[in-house]
């Protein structure tokens, strides 16, 4: 196998050959402000058009020297399209939405023209670009919001949150069974607009929920979805989720994007043989206040482990130092 | 009469939210002290609610249940609070600093602080540095509670800190902060006095800032 990015990242991913290194991959956001002041270009206009949007994923892959291209680099997409209030913010500050349009619980309205609403459009557009400019050369990432982290942004985290608390699983299967068509013609669309990948985040967060509500409540759901959206998905959970890995290889995902507080090694032991493994280089203690050296020991840590891919265990904060997001690249470079 | 406290504890615990109101009524009914059923009962339960939650038994969705029925629990209590009792036990301001909305992490820390007896002032969230300070020279707290879930937002919490200290309040209030990014390293080298890992941890660190058992 020649071992170019494209070749390392889909190998990984279905746990083939190896090449002659681990990929460096970035299944969310690695935009810092040093990347957008080198290219000039900068959030929030890369939220909202198409070409800023791949140029600064492009960016990521020939400055830094990333494996994949991932252009979707806020969560709010989809929110924005079913009727969110957005505030793009600004080359300090990742999006947020400013209300919660169905804090009722009352019936989640999809608009027939969905995908094309301007917000997911741009990403589509974006991975049609980035296609034509590296397809072949670089794994194509996409990303998509699962029912459960749609349902944070319909209804308000915490209102949400609370519903579970009082066992109203009625009405929140109901609302999450409404936002699955939503995630799946994401995917698909994104697919046929050029992903070689793509991500879907479900914020099932091991803190914040128990491995007993995934399994009761989003588990059924992400079966259905990874069997009927065909391209390889790659599940993006953050926080500790030791206590539930099996589970996420259960619901059929290709990958697992997963976070520092689980240990690669265990992670490697658990689910390894049964799905890709693609992280988990520690954000707010090493790549934002860590030294070079700091990333370069996870990274081989996480190398050594048996992780398939490399990358950051989560949206970069926007301050984090390039050369720390370089330093993950060098270490794979150095590699098995 | 420990009987009641003690399914009071239990339903508190468990989130039986429409349950809580019969029973206390029954304990006051039965001529229990209510600074019992406070202490003994309902602030009780919070903290074997905040256990669990730091021991990963339960998570954010039972804790918001459990917090509710506490509360409800206090709303009937608390008018017939009178002398020492009815006094909170300080006060805290608290708030999630400037470019970050989160606040689920906030406001569990504020519903076990009020659980705990104190009294609560909640700035809300994408607080700016000089509203802080406008308010903790208004307010004149005894603790302020700076949350911050982004490692984006966290520089934000130095500046509080910093322009508190050049205001010449920082002897007057002790500070706090935590959130999921924030260590106790990071509240050491900004000049906190201290570093709440969970809400459970945030109620025992209050209490040793200010000085109570």
């Amino acid at each position: 196998m020649k071992s170019t990015p494209y070749n390392l990242v889909m190998s990984a991913l279905y746990k083939g050959k190896k090449g002659e290194r681990p990929p460096a991959a970035n299944p969310t956001s690695i935009v810092c402000q040093e990347l957008m002041d080198l290219t000039g270009i900068s959030f929030p206009h890369a939220h909202t058009n198409a070409n800023a949007m791949a140029e600064l994923a492009l960016a990521g892959h020939e400055i830094i020297g990333f494996d994949s291209v991932m252009p979707e680099y806020s969560v709010h997409q989809e929110a924005a399209a079913l009727g969110c209030e957005l505030d793009w913010g600004s080359r300090d500050r990742m999006p947020d939405s400013r209300n919660f349009p169905y804090e009722d619980f009352s019936d989640i309205k999809v608009p027939d023209d969905l995908l094309e609403k301007p917000s997911m459009r741009v990403v589509l557009d974006a991975l049609s670009i980035l296609r034509r400019h590296v397809g072949g050369k670089a794994a194509v990432i996409g990303k998509v919001m699962g029912p459960w982290t749609l349902a944070y942004h319909m209804a308000g985290t915490q209102n949400f949150l609370l519903q579970v608390g009082l066992g109203e699983n009625e009405m929140i299967t109901r609302m999450l069974r409404q936002l699955m068509p939503v995630t799946m013609a994401f995917a698909r669309a994104q697919f046929a607009a050029g992903a070689d990948i793509v991500v879907l985040a479900d914020h099932a967060t091991g803190n914040l929920v128990g491995a007993y509500h995934y399994q009761e409540l989003l588990l059924p759901i992400h079966k259905e979805m990874t069997a009927q959206i065909e391209g390889p998905l790659i599940l993006h959970v953050c926080g500790n989720c030791m206590d539930r890995l099996e589970l996420f290889a259960d619901a059929g995902f290709d990958g697992y994007h997963f976070e520092w507080q689980v240990d690669s090694r265990t992670a490697v032991e658990k689910v390894g043989h049964r799905l890709a493994l693609v992280g988990n280089i520690n954000n707010s203690q090493v790549l934002f206040q860590g030294t070079p050296e700091d990333v370069r020991k996870q990274v081989r840590y996480a190398v050594e482990a048996g992780v398939d891919m490399i990358a950051p265990e989560c949206a970069v904060p926007l301050s984090t130092p390039l050369e720390n997001l370089k330093a993950i690249v060098d270490a794979v470079r150095e590699g098995y | 009469m420990s009987e009641i406290i003690e399914q009071i504890k239990s339903i508190v615990v468990a989130g039986k939210h429409k349950e809580i109101e019969k029973i206390v009524k029954a304990g006051l009914d039965a001529n229990i002290d209510p600074g019992a059923i406070i202490n003994d009962g309902l602030i009780a339960a919070m903290d074997i609610v905040g256990k669990k939650f730091g021991s990963g038994e339960i998570y954010v969705p039972e804790m918001l249940v459990a917090a509710a029925t506490m509360k409800k629990g206090l709303e009937i209590i608390k008018p017939l609070l009178t002398g020492d009792a009815s006094q909170p036990k300080g006060t805290i301001l608290m708030g999630t600093v400037k470019g970050d909305l989160h606040d689920i992490g906030k406001n569990l820390v504020i519903m076990m602080l009020e659980g705990a007896g104190f009294k609560v002032v909640d700035l809300g969230v994408d607080l700016s540095v000089d509203k802080v300070v406008e308010k903790v020279r208004e307010i004149k707290p005894d603790l302020l509670g700076l949350s911050a879930l982004l490692t984006t937002t966290m520089p934000e919490m130095q500046k509080v800190i910093v322009m508190i200290r050049e205001q010449g309040l920082r002897d007057s209030v002790k500070i706090m902060v935590g959130g999921a990014p924030v260590d106790s390293r990071f509240a050491e080298k900004i000049g906190a006095d201290g570093y709440g890992k969970d809400a459970a941890d945030a109620v025992q660190l209050a209490k040793k800032l200010i000085g109570i058992n």
